[in-house]
């Protein structure tokens, strides 16, 4: 632990640690360009000068270069290093083309910064400067390279940190460019970093080009509700709309970067098709007459057919109040509160995850990065959660080996082994591997229950050759490994992967490594949803419900089952059926547009909201703006209406919560502060693992971790026989798979018209064999024929994925829905080629 | 396109080496003397060679003095432009070629034989001022002996009926 004095003050830092990130310690912020904490040295700009005046290493050094050592004293104020920072100023200024006024990092410009701070408030150089040509980079980022200074930022983030291939450095020297080979729309999904990283105007914010300088805009700590992970965004408001959302820094969960489908997909908030009304039957109605409406109706359904006939379902992306007040009111009133997972066995799993998690277990996101062996299973990092990508990619940078078991075809920014297995073996594969994995003689030592199901597990003769080989090399370096994690999906592999996930940690904790484990969940609230959805009841049985006649009022609170229900024909008529269907949401949905009562809610970002992500981290985020249309909607561009009220016009959006809890009088608080604490009180009552939460106003910036209860009667159950049986697979048929993909799947990022250009194309993707054995190529438009319908859809062939398995994205210009699929079994007779509006080919 | 003998070399010289983008350099000359420069499709094909992006070849194309990225002239005039040659009069003969080829450095002269580039430094400093013309060095230059130099390169373009 070296000590050093800088400017007069004394300082002890780990060792490793730069002058430069010793004296921030300090709260002393050096000038820099291209250092950056997540990127580290590299000593370009030369602008981060400093004087060492005492030490074995004398004279103008460069701070992000040195490390800090004993008996070193710096100074950033000698008159030599601020001398020399000076003259670097100047001469990174010399061919910037000083167009601050029209340029959108005006304001929040760190070259801006340097050049006031540094003195150089007059240009001396009078000669010409060099001009680059701009690139087209996208719907996202803007380039403007004229105002480079050279600093390498960007693209030792875009090719070193996040691992992508095509922006880059070229040329050299003074002309040195940085672009891509041609104009094109950028291939990594973490471009959107590159505003929020470059120290000036090159690359910035399209979406909210000339929108704004930073001091007009109302900016807030936010959460990223388009996954699971919950990543911290800050979220910006003007004139009643959010405007841009950048990366806020988080130890626990994102770092400094977060991915572009949680940057851009805040469009949902703004979009014009938003309802802001309340409706009765159609009709807009003021918010009090729907509400009264409501009561009264649901009153009368409760008295006529009974309370039970009332089912409420929740969804993952209500933040935790929503879910909590839904509960108590659901519980005070007796009606039935369903789970709003849709896929077909969704919510088993996501309980089976949370119950699993146990404290001793848990890595965040974070933590994730410092694993050695990291094995992925049926998970699809970069399609349902891009950030953990990102996070992998640390790892294999600081030498992990990294593995995916998945039938889909996986792509990773870093190189990685995939074993590409039908989602009924992947319990099989990880069996293997978990008796691959210690030495059987501490095992023998620990006894019941760990020796017996260590003694269960399968061995290598129950797979074949290929998958064994496969498989071999990972048990190597899972052997040689101290820190190894578990990374499970939910939404491909059985539920037992779930639990064996958990299981063959405990087992690797037991023989003294360091395991972890990060389970993927479907949702932003996925987690909370999951502990507070009764664990019997299923959205599945609702619709049962629905269909046997005991439910007859459905209120769907922000859930929007025509998007994500597996099964459209049967919802339709199901709907159809129900007396009362009542819907809470800010989204326009089909399901919001059929309500016979619409209340509209409010977003994240006009009333903040807890979140738990994946690992139970409890966060908050706060509110943007206060709601309304938004002018450039109401103002078409030109001044708003002058229409004289009170209140803010298209404000009548409340918080979901709230109007839940006005449908039950007695739960009704007098305020929002008020509100939320009673809401913590609630939770705790609700599941012992809220209890230990800090009030909610007092949470730490990076969230707190629920307390999980240790569930040890759920630990080590595996049937080995049932597995055997499943692995099997379907000889004659296909197992369908409906997938998620980084854009186009997720429901409130779809609404995002900057992201649209970066969809791929949807289509259905198969094994070369599978395709070979269908007379199908590349690109082919397939007809698969299906119980409820004909969908049309063309052939990706791709080879490393399972065969066996046919994968299709969950995507908004697909109606995938009408297949009735979720995990099934399609015959191959169902699909066919399309016959061409020009006959058969020869 | 490149034609398949020289794909097949390529791609077997390639398939000897452990890490395939060492042979970059080596594989941006061929193609360079196959299409007379680097074209944008041969960066492709160099890419698609050493399973590299593109923008990857294009990094290392665009950072060498010896990698055209555009056509070129029969002749390559690299003028050294360094501290020595300077001090022995590179101006005033960087001049000269541009007067008597009618061209600024950078450009190509009308009748396709000559391009003009500047170089920094070619190990000729004991000879200075120096320049290449298609790597062949002249050292110790004088208006007079440019003017040969041009004039020969002229005849033997002639010559092979350019």
């Amino acid at each position: 632990m070296p000590k050093l004095i800088i400017d007069d003050q004394e300082i002890e830092v780990a060792s490793g640690t730069k002058v430069i990130q010793a004296a921030e310690q300090l709260g002393i912020m050096i000038p820099r360009f291209c250092y950056h904490p997540a990127l580290g040295s590299v000593g370009a700009c030369r602008v981060c000068a400093v004087k060492l005046l005492e030490g074995r290493l004398k004279g103008v050094q460069m701070s992000c270069m040195i490390d800090a050592q004993d008996g070193m004293v710096v100074s950033t104020t000698d008159e030599e290093a601020v001398d020399f920072r000076t003259h670097v100023i100047e001469w990174l200024m010399l061919n910037h083309p000083h167009d601050c006024p029209v340029c959108d990092e005006g304001g929040h410009c760190l070259l801006q910064d340097m050049t006031v701070s540094g003195g150089h408030g007059i240009r001396r150089y009078l000669g010409k400067k060099r001009t680059y040509q701009d690139q087209y980079l996208g719907p996202l980022i803007r380039h403007e390279m004229n105002r480079c200074i050279h600093c390498y930022r960007c693209s030792r983030f875009y090719q070193e940190f996040c691992g992508y291939r095509d922006l880059g450095a070229l040329q050299s020297a003074n002309r040195t460019y940085f672009g891509r080979f041609q104009d094109g729309i950028l291939d990594s999904p973490f471009t959107g970093n590159l505003s929020d990283i470059c120290p000036t105007g090159v690359y910035t914010d399209k979406p909210s080009r000339f929108r704004g300088r930073r001091w007009d805009y109302q900016r807030s700590p936010s959460l990223c509700i388009h996954c699971c992970l919950g990543c911290h965004t800050i979220a910006t408001g003007r004139y009643r709309e959010i405007v841009r959302q950048e990366a806020r820094f988080s130890e626990a969960v994102n770092g400094h970067f977060i991915c572009d489908r949680g940057r851009y997909g805040f469009f949902y908030a703004n979009h014009e098709a938003r309802p802001r009304r309340a409706r009765v039957a159609g009709d807009e109605v003021s918010y009090d007459q729907a509400l009264q409406a409501l009561k009264a109706k649901l009153a009368e359904i409760s008295k006529r057919s009974g309370p039970g006939a009332i089912a409420c379902v929740s969804s993952d992306r209500s933040s935790l109040e929503t879910q909590a007040v839904l509960k108590r009111i659901g519980r005070m009133r007796g009606w039935r509160n369903f789970s709003g997972f849709m896929p077909q066995g969704l919510a088993q799993k996501v309980q089976l995850a949370v119950a699993r998690l146990e404290p001793a277990l848990s890595v965040s996101l974070r933590e994730l990065e410092g694993a050695d062996f990291i094995v992925v299973v049926g998970a699809d990092p970069i399609n349902e959660a891009p950030m953990l990508a990102l996070a992998l990619r640390q790892a294999r940078r600081k030498g992990a080996a990294i593995a995916v078991i998945d039938p889909r075809p996986i792509a990773l920014p870093f190189d990685f082994q995939h074993v590409a297995m039908v989602p009924g073996a992947i319990s099989l594969g990880l069996g293997l591997l978990a008796r691959g994995s210690p030495d059987e003689a501490a095992i023998e030592k620990l006894g019941p229950p760990v020796s017996d199901f260590y003694a269960a597990l399968p061995t290598p003769e129950v797979m074949n050759a290929s998958d064994q080989k496969r498989l071999s090399p990972l048990i190597r370096d899972l052997r040689s490994s101290r820190r190894p994690v578990i990374v499970c999906g939910t939404a491909v592999g059985p539920a037992t992967v779930v639990g064996l996930a958990a299981d063959w940690a405990l087992l690797l904790q037991a023989v003294g490594k360091k395991a972890g484990l990060f389970y993927l969940l479907p949702g932003a609230n996925a987690f909370s949803a999951g502990i507070l959805s009764d664990p019997e009841d299923t959205f599945e049985k609702t619709v049962e419900g629905i269909e046997n006649g005991s439910i007859k009022a459905l209120m769907l609170v922000e859930n929007n089952p025509f998007w994500q229900f597996p099964d459209r024909a049967r919802l339709e008529q199901a709907l159809a059926r129900l007396d009362l269907l009542v819907v809470l949401d800010y989204l326009n949905s089909a399901a919001a547009q059929q309500a016979h009562i619409f209340l509209p809610t409010a977003t994240l970002y006009e009333i903040g909201g807890l979140f738990v992500n994946q690992e139970g981290r409890v966060q908050a985020a706060q509110r943007a703006h206060s709601g309304g249309i938004p002018i450039a909607q109401s103002g078409g561009g030109g001044h708003p209406p002058r229409i004289y009220g009170a209140g803010v016009p298209g404000a009548e959006p409340r918080p979901a919560w709230r109007t839940l809890a006005e449908l039950v009088e007695e739960v009704v608080p007098p305020d929002e502060a008020r509100m939320q604490s009673e809401v913590g009180v609630w939770l705790a009552e609700e599941d012992p693992r809220f209890a230990d939460l800090p009030p909610f106003a007092e949470l730490p910036e990076d969230g707190a971790r629920l307390n999980h209860k240790r569930d040890g009667a759920s630990r080590f159950l595996v049937n080995w026989t049932a597995e055997l049986q499943k692995s099997r697979g379907f000889d004659d048929s296909f197992e369908l798979l409906a997938v998620d993909w980084t854009f186009g799947t997720e429901e409130l990022a779809v609404y995002s018209a900057c992201l649209k250009a970066l969809e791929r194309k949807p289509g259905l993707l198969m094994h070369p064999d599978d395709a070979g054995r269908l007379g199908l190529t590349d690109g082919d438009e397939v007809a698969m024929q299906l119980d409820r319908g004909t969908l049309k859809v063309p052939v990706g062939v791709v080879a490393n994925m399972a065969p066996g398995v046919i994968v299709l994205p969950r995507h908004r210009l697909l109606e995938w829905q009408r297949l009735a699929c979720g995990r099934i079994r399609l015959e191959r007779d169902r699909i066919r080629k399309a016959a061409s509006p020009q006959g058969p080919k020869p | 396109m490149l034609d398949e003998e020289l794909r097949g070399s390529l791609t077997r010289k390639i398939a000897g080496i452990e890490h395939p983008r060492e042979l970059v350099v080596d594989v941006m000359f061929a193609l360079q003397e196959h299409y007379g420069y680097l074209s944008d499709e041969a960066v492709r094909e160099a890419a698609e060679l050493l399973d590299m992006s593109p923008l990857e070849v294009d990094e290392i194309a665009t950072f060498y003095t010896f990698v055209y990225r555009e056509p070129v002239g029969k002749y390559v005039i690299h003028v050294c432009d360094s501290v020595i040659c300077w001090m022995g009069g590179y101006e005033s003969l960087r001049d000269h070629l541009c007067r008597k080829l009618g061209i600024r450095l950078g450009e190509t002269t009308a009748d396709g034989l000559f391009t003009l580039l500047p170089v920094c430094c070619i190990g000729y400093c004991d000879r200075a001022p120096a320049m290449l013309v298609n790597r062949q060095v002249y050292g110790c230059l004088t208006p007079a002996k440019i003017d040969e130099i041009v004039a020969k390169l002229k005849d033997s373009a002639h010559m092979s009926g350019e």
